[in-house]
């Protein structure tokens, strides 16, 4: 079998082949029939390197790589071409000898397969940066000419990714040289040709700006000609280029001129602060603005904010502003939905007058555009608006906005619309908000997507701080109790948090009567009752609560039968369960926990159901460790006597050792107190537990037994 | 409905098999179905697992959850445990209620990560998967990976059984092969789970009552006790009862019926009468084809197909959905969407590149 053969030959590589054939068995294994072995073999390339010694690298490894570049499939091309990169330099006797790399790279980035070709231009340039100055400019310099003149389209596309790691270093009259050929690339016959360019253009910006940015690290004479900045010879041959992209006729080239306006933008107002060029530049936007091609005004919508910033004030009030509307106004969806984006930061730089002017009243046409994707691209962004415009013109303009869009029939609008709330809350205050929003958010608390409901939950416990316990009980308790029955686990799991979260606002009392009396008698199901069953979407919509033929079907007639099955119901032991544990954290009172929480514990103990025991288990851990009032201290030295008696032992145990714990009992009194507590109500539940015969009960089980005797021991209280 | 795109069995050509199966002890296939040397099920329970390995399957879960697969060391060591696992079950494994039975998953593993959040996380909650982990989806691999280790983490809380991709032959169609392939450099974890597939039950039985199994009935098997006498380790044979329950599907029409797929058959509403009579069940839940709602009644509820990958293939628009069975044996279909990946592109009218 062939993995077996392979196996063989590296324990064999591993041992004496590696001094004395290493060559001998990379040729043989870079002849294997199966692609996949010459792969493997060329990836351990530095393995060889090393065996054979620098000089045999270079004289025998290389040769005979720049043979296998000649002939063999792309897999095995794209590992050479990574494999040889900056990092290989050692291999082969250091930096003096780093050109020795160039032919097989140079090689391969002429080859038609681009995966092959990315990774020799990486590796070229990260090459390029150990070389010296003099090595640039006799050979890097010479491979860049090469490719960038071959006849074949793939050597000048790669030619375009070199310019990068070069263009800083080189003196005056080789960097405008390399500009005329960039000039030359960038109007070249092929389109591809001219997408690489115009992509590599913003990288070559960025390097000439940090020439001026950081001149001093330029002073290394070894490695750079010149500390001189671009000058305007060089701008007045990137402006061409930039304008010979702007006019392409190709849009798949155009569009990318986009992201090269930007650079120009950015180096000459952030930088130099040099606004001489901003008339052109507004000039060329509002032409690519206003293109035939969507994916030209798509690009354009995608970055505006980032290409306007620069621009006067009055140019963004007036012609800018327009073509921002005009854009809102495009009848492709992909532009309505990009620019839609761009509100609130377009926002930011305009006045506010013609925010409420012209703006909003283009957002308003919007909430009823017929593509979804647009609308809820305006969700997710609009709340933005808010800081921007300040309470009264928020509550005036934008609140009529979100009312309106949390009622769209697309689920991820009314989500996108809801999740931002908090930023509009923010500047209008929760009063003002619920008061407006209470009845659709009622409404959305029953909505059929399980996220638009998870993002309303997240929500309550926030507008119930805000309300108040009076105004909570009347209107939203009932909705909190019922997203606990949800056919949805997520959203069961939100509203056992969401419980938590209220009793940390409500205080313990509240808790005790609201939540745990309710559950421990069974009350809950009166809520359940009440309700009706259009609260659980899922299930009333499109899921069936289907029995089989030997019970009765459930209605809202039949309350008794619902009960019984829903008290048999597993789900429904399952999450009073996790209720009552989580509330284990914020309940103040002891004996809340001593009597209520541990009583339906301990009642659960002997459930029939496995899953339901060994969550009993762990929640006595969380119980005990509560009593005892257990935190952790956060401290980077570990407890000095770390177990290392126990190699054998859980991690999650072992950490627990290790960390550092201090208890808030104070009084033997009261570590006497509790420890009967565990002692009795407990560890003897535990113990039955750990003797079940499902093997995750008794695991849980032990587990949270032996963790609470670590517990007992950090407080000091030995049995 | 039959959507489902598997092209008949006789056209995955011989000429691209892996020449390693030729001399693989399983791969001659036993022409008289094996029903002479049933399958024996190690005497359980199932031991506890040693610490050590709890901890090790404790990082390996977590790893995998994130979607990054395990080395390809791991990978060997996961197989091995998970075999010393499966070789406790039985070809019909018996499972209690309360159970959440699901179908195809097909690689989607960030769809599996959904479903779980609809159903809740393994252990809470108890799984039974009726096959078809792998091939179509992009994460295979990673799906696998974590369902085979949740199976030896929690033996008693989740049921794997084997569906039609889990086979050599088929893998090496529909991309599982291929997948290992790009993210190992070799065929070596192929063959891992390749050679544990072998090991998966083919069949199990909730409470006495709802016989689960990846395809559907077969004409060489009237009562449950004659899947017990089948040996079920061996490569998915091209015909015979075992074949049959990995690949049949029902149909609209009475009786035994040639299958489209050139495997199993189909089987009519009389059929399934006879053998939920016989066996004394109230229902066959099965998965192995493409149903949009997620969940689909045939014979009068007799049998019930679960799809469990959402937008199949990534376009098929379809729904999915899981089957809560609680403790009464109430039922509860619960239908989900894709999972919801943030930061991914969402532009609607992409120009293909090879347009330009």
């Amino acid at each position: 079998m062939d993995f077996q053969k392979s196996q063989q030959s590296n324990t064999a590589a591993d041992s004496i082949g590696e001094i004395l054939y290493p060559l001998a068995l990379l040729m043989d294994e870079l002849k294997h029939d199966d692609v996949s072995n010459r792969v493997q073999a060329m990836q351990r390339l530095d393995t060889i390197a090393i065996a054979l010694g620098p000089e045999r690298a270079r004289n025998e490894l290389l040769p005979f790589l720049f043979e296998v570049a000649h002939d063999d499939e792309d897999e095995v091309f794209a590992v050479l071409a990574q494999q040889l990169n900056g990092s290989f330099i050692p291999f082969i006797g250091g930096e003096e000898y780093a050109t020795f790399l160039l032919p097989t790279l140079e090689f391969l980035s002429a080859i038609e397969e681009p995966v092959v070709r990315d990774k020799a231009i990486a590796s070229l340039n990260d090459i390029a940066d150990h070389l010296s100055l003099t090595q640039l400019n006799n050979e890097f310099l010479i491979v860049i000419n090469n490719l960038a003149t071959a006849d074949w389209f793939s050597s000048r596309v790669s030619s375009c990714g070199l310019f990068k790691s070069v263009i800083s270093r080189v003196d005056i009259n080789t960097r405008k040289e390399l500009l005329y050929l960039y000039l030359k690339l960038i109007k070249d016959d092929t389109p591809m040709v001219r997408r690489a360019a115009a992509t590599q253009l913003p990288s070559i910006i960025t390097s000439l700006e940090e020439l001026e940015l950081n001149s001093e690290k330029h002073l290394d004479s070894d490695k750079y000609a010149s500390t001189e900045p671009s000058n305007n010879n060089d701008w007045s041959l990137l402006f061409q280029t930039f304008k010979s992209l702007v006019n392409d006729d190709q849009d798949s080239v155009k569009f990318l001129s986009v992201d090269v306006m930007i650079a120009i933008i950015k180096l000459f107002n952030a930088v130099r602060n040099d606004k001489s060029h901003n008339d052109q530049l507004l000039e060329d936007f509002l032409k690519l603005a206003n293109d035939q091609s969507w994916r030209v005004r798509y690009m354009i919508s995608e970055k505006f904010s980032s290409i306007v910033e620069y621009f006067n004030k009055s140019d963004l009030n007036d012609k800018i502003l327009n073509k921002f509307i005009a854009l809102l106004k495009d009848h492709e969806a992909e532009v309505r939905k990009s620019i839609s984006k761009q509100i609130p930061d377009f926002s930011k730089l305009i006045e506010q007058k013609n925010v409420i002017d012209k703006i909003i009243p283009q957002a308003e046409e919007l909430i009823t555009d017929q593509n979804e994707l647009v609308r809820s691209a305006l969700a997710s962004k609009i709340a933005g608006l808010a800081p921007i415009l300040g309470e009264k013109p928020t509550s005036e303009y934008l609140l009529n906005i979100f009312l309106e869009m949390l009622n769209d029939e697309f689920p991820e609008v009314r989500l996108n619309i809801i999740s931002n709330l908090t930023t509009v809350n923010n500047v209008i205050g929760i009063n003002l908000l619920s008061k407006a929003l209470l009845p659709a958010i009622t409404e959305l608390a029953k909505d059929k997507q399980w996220r638009v409901r998870l993002a309303i939950i997240e929500y309550i416990p926030l507008l119930s701080k805000q309300l108040g316990i009076e105004f909570f009980n009347k209107v939203l308790s009932g909705l909190c109790m019922s997203w606990l029955w949800d056919s949805v686990y997520t959203i069961r799991e939100a509203a056992v948090l969401n419980l938590k979260r209220l009793a940390e606002v409500f205080g313990d009392k509240w808790a005790k009567e609201e939540i745990i009396d309710k559950i421990l008698n069974n009350e809950i199901l009166n809520d359940y009752k009440k309700e009706n069953p259009d609260l659980f979407p899922d299930l009333a919509g499109n899921g069936d609560l289907t029995n089989n033929e030997d019970s009765e079907i459930i209605d809202g007639s039949n309350i008794e039968n619902v009960n019984n099955s829903i008290m048999n119901n597993f789900i429904y032991r399952i999450t009073c369960l996790f209720s009552l544990i989580s509330l284990v954290d914020v309940v103040e009172d002891d004996s809340i926990i001593t009597n209520e929480i541990l009583s339906y514990l301990n009642r659960l103990s002997n459930d029939s159901v496995p899953n339901i025991k060994f969550n009993v288990a762990k929640g006595y851990k969380k119980v005990a460790f509560r009593l005892l009032k257990l935190e952790k201290e956060e401290s980077d030295t570990p407890e000095e006597n770390v177990s290392n008696e126990e190699e054998d032992e859980l991690l999650e145990v072992k950490a627990l050792k290790d960390d550092k714990y201090i208890t808030k009992l104070t009084s033997e009194e009261e570590k006497a107190k509790v420890y009967s507590v565990i002692n009795e109500k407990i560890l003897p539940f535990l113990a039955n537990l750990s003797e079940d015969k499902d093997i995750d009960v008794q695991f849980f089980a032990k587990k949270s037994t032996n963790e609470i005797q670590v517990g007992l021991d950090k407080v000091g209280i030995s049995s | 409905m039959d959507m489902d795109g598997d092209i008949p069995m006789e056209e995955v050509s011989e000429s691209r098999l892996d020449p390693s199966l030729e001399d693989d002890e399983h791969a001659d296939h036993n022409p008289n179905y094996s029903f002479s040397q049933p399958f024996e099920p190690k005497e359980g329970p199932i031991p506890a697992l040693p610490k050590s390995s709890v901890n090790q399957l404790d990082q390996w879960i977590e790893q995998l959850s994130n979607c990054q697969p395990l080395s390809e060391e791991n990978v060997g060591n996961l197989c091995k445990m998970a075999q010393d696992v499966l070789q406790f079950e039985a070809n019909v494994q018996p499972v209690n209620v309360p159970v959440t039975i699901c179908g195809d998953v097909h690689g989607q593993f960030h769809d599996l990560m959904e479903l779980f959040k609809i159903g809740g996380p393994c252990p809470d909650t108890n799984y039974l998967f009726m096959g078809d982990y792998v091939d179509r989806g992009y994460y295979s691999v990673e799906t696998v990976s974590y369902l085979v280790a949740m199976k030896i983490r929690y033996p008693n809380r989740i049921t794997i059984l084997r569906g039609n991709h889990e086979s050599r032959q088929i893998t090496q169609v529909y991309g599982f092969y291929d997948e290992c392939l790009r993210k190992y450099g070799s065929a070596t974890v192929w063959k891992l789970f390749t050679d544990l597939f072998d090991y998966f039950p083919i069949t199990a039985l909730v409470d006495n009552r709802i016989f689960c199994l990846h395809g559907g009935l077969s004409p060489m098997i009237e009562s449950i006790d004659q899947v017990k006498d089948l040996n079920r380790i061996q490569e998915v044979p091209h015909e015979g009862p075992m074949c049959d329950l990995l690949w049949s599907d029902p149909d609209d029409r009475g009786g035994w019926g040639i299958s489209p797929r050139g495997a199993g058959f189909t089987f009519g509403q009389d059929i399934s009468e006879q053998f939920n009579r016989t066996n004394d069940l109230s229902l066959v839940a099965r998965a192995h084809q493409l149903v949009m709602e997620g969940y689909s009644w045939s014979h009068q509820e007799l049998v019930v197909t679960i799809f469990s990958a959402p937008n199949y293939c990534y376009r098929c628009g379809n729904q999915a959905a899981i089957m809560e069975v609680d403790e009464q044996h109430n039922r509860q279909f619960l239908q989900y969407d894709p999972s919801v990946r943030p930061g991914e592109p969402t532009v609607t009218r992409k120009t293909p590149d090879y347009f330009l």
